[in-house]
């Protein structure tokens, strides 16, 4: 019972972690006429 | 074209050097930026993208024609071009292991004055950084 709840808590909670193995760190562009 | 880019999704900070005609994207940290929504967003505000590069971090995967794919959360996948460099990475593919690549996923075509966006953008890999 005991295990199902912390099953519970932990789905419900999940999609409040930071994805911390997400991710685009960084773009970077190069851009022809801008002024 | 600093203010468009700064209104697009998941878009934290963006940095213009006019001398270069360098723009850096520092994305926010939930990683829902759109490399492809980005470069239309460009285009719209009436400049041209001569090469976007990135940084990303995902794992290696293999998608259902055998390409060998970068998958970065939340749900990106970015088709790694073919090369020597790309094809190191396929020993990973499925093993789980985080990958952080830099690579080139646009470069303009010489006389296209029109961006493509309709197709997926593939990831030249230029340099692997990280695997963990």
């Amino acid at each position: 019972m005991k295990a199902a709840k912390s099953a519970m808590l932990l789905l419900f909670l999940s999609p409040l972690v930071p994805h911390s193995q997400a991710e685009i760190r960084h773009i970077e562009m190069r851009v022809e006429g801008m002024t | 074209m600093k203010q468009h880019l700064g209104r697009q999704v998941g878009v934290q900070k963006v940095e213009v050097s006019l001398r270069d005609g360098k723009v850096d994207i520092t994305p926010k940290e939930d990683g829902r930026v759109d490399p492809a929504q980005i470069l239309k967003a460009t285009y719209d505000s009436g400049v041209s993208v001569a090469e976007m590069d990135m940084t990303v971090r995902g794992k290696i995967v293999k998608d259902e024609n055998g390409n060998l794919t970068l998958q970065s959360l939340p749900n990106q996948l970015f088709v790694l071009a073919a090369s020597d460099l790309s094809q190191s990475l396929a020993p990973l593919a499925g093993s789980g292991t985080q990958v952080t690549l830099r690579g080139q996923l646009y470069k303009k075509m010489e006389g296209k004055k029109k961006v493509d966006t309709a197709g997926p953008l593939k990831l030249v890999v230029q340099e692997i950084e990280k695997k963990e």
